[in-house]
């Protein structure tokens, strides 16, 4: 077991995960936060994505304990007092998922690359959100909700 | 369609209700589900193909810190009742029933076949406990192909069927063959296969099970199509009366036909749960999704056609063989599908049809969107090569060999009316989308310049649910039941046997009911998810929008009729007068009048009322499908083939489809999109492979391909929605069109791009390294 | 599929890690981005006793250009390489096989050193590291070392470094005038492992080829360099016709292996396509660059 104290959605959290316990699942067994999705747990699908100092990384190739110190975000933290935020919203408005099992990962996903890629086009989105897998959707709903939020972020 | 009353929501692209808690990380999956004193189960399983099991020793993995129980096959089999698949066994499964166990016992038939279960405290430490279990295996010649398990001599998986033959041979004749396959000007002979390839949700299979054993109550949270079904497999396989067998289930991560009935696995872990007197949980990891739970398309078909010089399509003679796997469920009862839906829409005059399903060391046949599939591929493939043959191009052939629209219907060979097929529009609306004059232009400028472009259709229909047959429904999905009732504070609420998992049944299903009742979309609640509260139902077989769409506007309109009885007392006016709109009943023509329908129900409940007054507002409602009615269309596709590298990029999709009325345009098109995907997946990634010792070679995602958004283009749709068959319900199903129709699509396309190297395609699975293959065998 | 037990240490410094390396030597992994790690330990295949995680050692991280070479530390993260504009001028091979790494999120994660200590034969940077004959500078109990790329690549997943010691730094050697390069590969999707990759630099000096690096990703169990069609470029014009025959002779006798996504036979086709296409791509960048 090893100590550690991180910030999670902006509140500070401690645990004591074994060294062995991924970061998805000290978020979703530890801390209850189930919105991160294990759709592979090795690495290729994108369920488990969440932001980790700034950056969209997979959190089932991340120990607990390499967190440490760091700020997380999760799904269930984009959007505070349960509304939607943009990217939230443009993609409920463009009906881009079905079961939802991979939503949070190309939520996450897609929000870090807005943020650093905010005048991104449909290619660009394209081959951004190719490490997330989708079984439901052909992808097409997904990257038009991205690109109605891209396009409601240039508005403001 | 007179009857639907303000079409403000039906045909319009709600948004969907489920979306609020999709899209903040709020749903709730299996796995997401936590239990008071919940242990976790993982499964030990044969690294072997084909083996004798000597010895299961599990005392090791007992001792270890945080198992709480282990169990072998044996065991388990000591606390269940034997019995066939329930499935299989509710869609009445022909062919001689091998016995087999809920884990292995005696033996194992395919590497990931489970041999013992552990529970623990955490999957982690489950999974150290399986390290440590110890099994002894005498291993025994691997059956890993159909030509093998044909052998007589093969060994059988199987003691009690004495060889691999799952469902023996047989063969059917409709129309006079042997006379149309002598007339014909030219016979032509193919063999073409089928790869193996699967479902892949994004969420595996799994359950939480937990038994009270002061009720003696099972409760299942189950990731599944159909709660009633898991609970009559659990009920029938743990010897429990099925009134003390709950099943619920939240939001499921899709299934695509794999979650039906409950896994050998999901009974280990219900029966476990009740030995060790506390909830398991079991969720199955990747590894276990692409070995163990169930692959499907296996197949390969030798066939003959009669054909005319001009091109007609007389009659087809064609031989299936399928490769069930190691435990024989659905696929010995897919090829009676094939052998009803290989005419198509064609005027097909004789077919000759024979099967056989085998049994080999590989995973187990399952149920995967359209499992009938093939015999659109067959088709479809089949009609271009006689039309390379004979010099005619792809739409030409089809317009040639469609069956009229008449009436009444033409009649299918296999005994179906074409009631209401459109297949000639769809082709036609393709022509008008798609300029296929400027694209062979294209096609021939681009190949002087040494780059393969190729443009591919195909055409299919899908009972979806199908045209409505002289003797009634049939079987227990022949009619959908569903309960709807006013609740005291104003919400219609729907009670339904669909189990939506990407469907959007809590959205379509309020839009039908909101429109026929008269209330707004928030006022009405689809629940789903808990037989101790929903009728018998299954999502499947592209058959919730007519059934599910037909019985909530069916039953909202019973409601209502019912409401509007009870209003009538209180509203002191003929219920003939009244009528409800935007939530409100009044009498017509006086908008004073109007009260709230909240209000009506919480007259209703207040008991103020004698027996006089049917003050009980909810009905059971049933249908029977209506007219029912086909759903197809036609689908092309434009590719590009580098024939350097073999890579393929489809570079244009167009599908030109007809599902009757669409209850909700964007769902229906992400149904749509979603089978492509699956579809060009198939032919350019997805395979599920196995060495000849019967190794899955496809066990992560690092070799089990899955499309992703660099590999679908954007896909156009044009939506048809002829033909009124049905008085009120017209919807049909989209749920699995895609992925029957767009592998013959896309590989019609690259035989075109390759025809200058002489290619001719004869399977469905087209990596870059078979493209090359084909070109230079071609060249 | 969950992490099988394992120790943990995190030291601080490079000091630190090369004493626990000591100390447990081949029962020990060492953890940076862990893109590689991670899936191997989920999927049981790997089971060491002791995860040396380097990701808290800062002095790791440092990309700096001084006199002919870009020296990079282990640590630095690939997605900073991917931005970091000494990389992208001095290094262009380097900076057109980053993008090609994965995804986005992996490259968040994943390291320089931890690619290339990795060693999958079918990964981009190795082949860019034997491509540009980049150093390997290794601490250990006895003092540090600096290994050619042609000798750090071992055997699959196999490299000459010792058991106790550590990765520090890779060093590139900056690219001149009228060097192009090219990093193309074949892959099943976007952001897949090359079936086979190609590394290629070119360096044009008043018309003629005067250098020519050509290294392949996927063909082999290392990644190697097709030296005869290097040495046939040298002093040529850029042409079809020429690189055409560099093809033939860069694969006329590899022998790839072959697996579920490609033949033997497929993966050589693909390569001598490979060096059409990357020749003409980086002797267009030679072009530009002069």
């Amino acid at each position: 077991m090893v100590d550690i104290t991180l910030r999670i959605n902006g509140a500070t959290c401690t645990g004591s995960p074994e060294a062995r316990k991924t970061l998805a699942d000290f978020l979703r067994d530890d801390l209850n936060l189930t919105g991160t999705h294990l759709g592979c747990e090795h690495g290729v699908c994108g369920a488990c994505t969440v932001i980790v100092d700034g950056r969209a990384v997979r959190s089932c190739l991340m120990l607990a304990v390499q967190a440490a110190g760091s700020e997380v975000t999760t799904i269930e933290g984009l959007a505070p007092d349960g509304g939607l935020g943009t990217l939230q919203q443009a993609m409920w408005d463009s009906h881009s998922f079905q079961c939802g099992f991979c939503t949070p990962g190309f939520v996450m996903q897609a929000v870090a690359f807005l943020g650093d890629h905010p005048d991104a086009g449909e290619q660009q989105i394209r081959e951004a959100l190719s490490g997330n897998i989708c079984r439901c959707t052909g992808y097409q709903s997904i990257i038009d909700g991205v690109l109605l939020a891209a396009e409601r972020n240039r508005e403001r | 369609m007179a009857a639907i009353a303000a079409e403000r929501y039906t045909g319009a692209s709600i948004k969907r209700s489920e979306d609020q808690r999709i899209l903040t990380g709020a749903g709730r999956y299996v796995d997401d589900i936590k239990l008071p004193g919940m242990l976790h189960a993982a499964f030990v399983r044969s690294p072997l193909a084909h083996a004798r099991v000597l010895s299961v020793d599990v005392t090791a993995a007992r001792a270890l810190p945080g198992v709480v129980a282990a169990f072998t096959g044996a065991e388990l089999e000591e606390m269940t009742v034997p019995g066939p698949d329930a499935l299989v066994a509710l869609l009445g499964g022909a062919g001689p029933t091998p016995e087999f166990t809920l884990l292995a016992t005696d033996k194992v038939r395919f590497a990931g076949d489970p041999v013992a279960i552990v529970i623990a405290e955490s999957r982690y430490v489950a999974e150290d406990g399986c390290e440590i279990v110890e099994v002894g295996y005498d291993e025994l010649p691997p059956v890993t192909n159909a030509s093998f398990a044909l052998d007589p001599g093969s060994p059988p998986l199987f003691a009690n069927l004495g060889n691999n033959i799952a469902r023996p041979h047989s063969r059917s004749e409709f129309g006079d063959v042997f006379a149309t396959f002598a007339d014909a000007d030219r016979v032509m002979d193919f063999r073409i296969e089928v790869h193996r390839h699967q479902n892949v949700p994004m969420e595996g299979r799994g359950c939480v099970a937990s038994y009270d054993a002061g009720l003696g109550v099972m409760t299942v949270c189950a990731a599944t199509q159909s709660v009633h079904v898991s609970k009559i497999a659990v009920a029938m396989r743990l010897g429990i009366e099925q009134d003390k067998v709950r099943v619920l289930a939240g939001d499921v991560g899709g299934s695509f036909g794999l979650k039906i009935g409950a896994s050998r696995e999901e009974l280990a872990v219900a029966a476990a749960s009740r030995a060790v007197g506390r909830p398991v949980k079991w969720v199955e990891d990747r590894g276990e999704n692409l070995t163990a739970s169930g692959q499907a398309r296996e197949e390969s078909f030798d066939v003959r056609a009669a054909v005319s010089n001009d091109g007609d399509l007389l009659g087809l003679d064609v031989k299936m063989v399928i490769d069930t796997g190691s435990y024989p469920g659905m696929g010995t009862m897919v090829p009676a599908t094939v052998e009803a839906m290989l005419p198509g829409p064609y005027k097909l005059a004789a077919l000759g049809f024979e099967s056989t399903a085998v049994t080999t060391n590989k995973a187990p046949y399952v149920a995967y969107r359209g499992p009938w599939a093939s015999e659109t591929f067959v088709r479809e493939r089949v009609l271009d090569l006689i039309a390379k043959d004979l010099g005619l191009q792809p739409l030409e052939i089809r317009l040639r060999n469609v069956a009229p629209r008449t009436d009444p219907p033409s009649m299918m060979i296999t005994g179906r009316p074409l009631a209401g097929v459109t297949t000639r529009e769809s082709l036609e609306r393709l022509a008008q989308v798609v300029d296929f004059p400027a694209f062979r232009r294209r096609q021939a400028e681009a190949r002087a310049r040494g780059r393969y472009l190729g443009i591919g259709v195909a055409t299919f229909i899908e009972a979806a649910p199908g045209p409505r047959s002289p003797e009634g429904p049939t079987g227990p999905l022949g009619t959908e039941s569903m309960r709807l009732r006013l609740e005291e504070d104003g919400i219609v609420a729907l009670f339904t046997g669909q189990m939506p998992h990407g469907q959007s049944h809590q959205t379509t299903l309020a839009q039908i009911a909101a429109d026929e009742f008269g209330v707004p979309f928030e006022q009405v609640h689809v629940v789903a998810g808990d037989t101790d509260v929903v009728p018998f139902g299954l999502t499947g077989g592209s058959r919730s929008a007519t059934m599910a769409g037909g019985v909530a506007l069916h039953g909202a309109r019973q409601l209502k009729a019912k409401v509007l009885d009870f209003a009538s007392h209180l509203m002191e006016a003929s219920p003939r007068d009244l009528q409800i709109t935007d939530g409100r009943v009044w009498v017509r023509g006086d908008p004073a009048s109007a009260i709230a329908v909240a209000e009506v129900a919480r007259r209703a409940a207040s008991g103020q009322f004698g027996s006089g007054v049917d003050a009980h507002l909810e009905v059971e409602a049933t249908f029977d499908g209506g007219e029912g009615g086909w759903s197809g269309g036609s689908h092309c596709a434009i590719v590009e083939v580098d024939a350097e590298t073999g890579i393929v990029t489809v570079e244009r999709y167009v599908v030109a489809e007809d599902c009757g009325a669409l209850i909700n345009p964007a769902i229906v098109e992400g149904q749509i999109r979603g089978g492509v995907a699956q579809g060009i997946g198939a032919v350019l990634l997805e395979r599920s492979a196995y060495d000849e010792d019967g190794n899955c070679q496809s066990a992560t995602f690092m070799d089990y391909l899955v499309p992703t958004a660099c590999d679908i283009p954007r896909i156009e749709i044009e939506h048809l929605e002829t033909v009124v068959l049905d008085a009120d319900v017209n919807f049909r199903g989209v749920g699995e069109g895609g992925m029957i129709v767009a592998p013959p699509t896309v590989v019609n396309a690259i035989e075109d791009a390759l025809s200058p190297f002489g290619v001719r395609i004869y399977e469905q699975h087209l990596p870059p390294a078979r493209i090359l293959e084909l070109v230079a065998a071609g060249s | 599929m969950k992490l099988p037990h394992v120790d943990y240490e995190a030291p601080k410094t490079v000091s630190e890690a090369v004493e626990l390396l000591a100390e447990h030597q081949d029962e020990a992994s060492v953890l940076a981005g862990g893109q590689s790690l991670i899936p191997l330990l989920a999927l049981r295949l790997a089971h060491p006793a002791v995860l040396i995680d380097i990701n808290g050692i800062d002095e790791l991280s440092a990309v700096s250009a001084t006199d002919g070479w870009v020296a990079i530390g282990a640590m630095t993260r690939e997605y900073l390489a991917e931005e970091s504009g000494a990389v992208a001028e001095a290094v262009p091979l380097l900076a057109a096989a980053l993008p090609l790494i994965g995804h986005e999120a992996i490259r968040s994660r994943g390291t320089i050193g931890g690619s290339l200590a990795h060693a999958d034969p079918a990964a981009e940077l190795p082949a860019v590291a034997r491509a540009l004959d980049a150093e390997f500078v290794v601490r250990g109990q006895s003092g540090e070392r600096v290994v050619p790329a042609v000798e750090w690549f071992a055997g699959y997943l196999t490299t000459s470094r010792r058991p106790d010691e550590l990765l520090v730094e890779v060093r590139f050697p900056t690219a001149g005038r009228g060097t192009g390069a090219s990093f193309q590969e074949v892959a099943r999707r976007h952001g897949d492992f090359a079936i086979v990759g190609l590394a290629a630099s070119l360096t044009l000096s008043e018309g003629a080829i005067s250098d020519a690096r050509l290294a392949f990703a996927g063909i082999s169990d290392v990644p190697v360099r097709a030296i005869d069609a290097e040495e046939f470029l040298i002093g040529e014009g850029p042409s079809p016709g020429l690189f055409d025959e560099a093809a033939r002779r860069a694969t006329d006798d590899i022998d790839p292996p072959a697996d579920l996504h490609g033949s033997s036979e497929y993966r050589r086709k693909v390569a001598a396509a490979l060096v059409r296409r990357s020749l003409r791509a980086a002797a267009d960048n030679a072009y530009e660059r002069q």
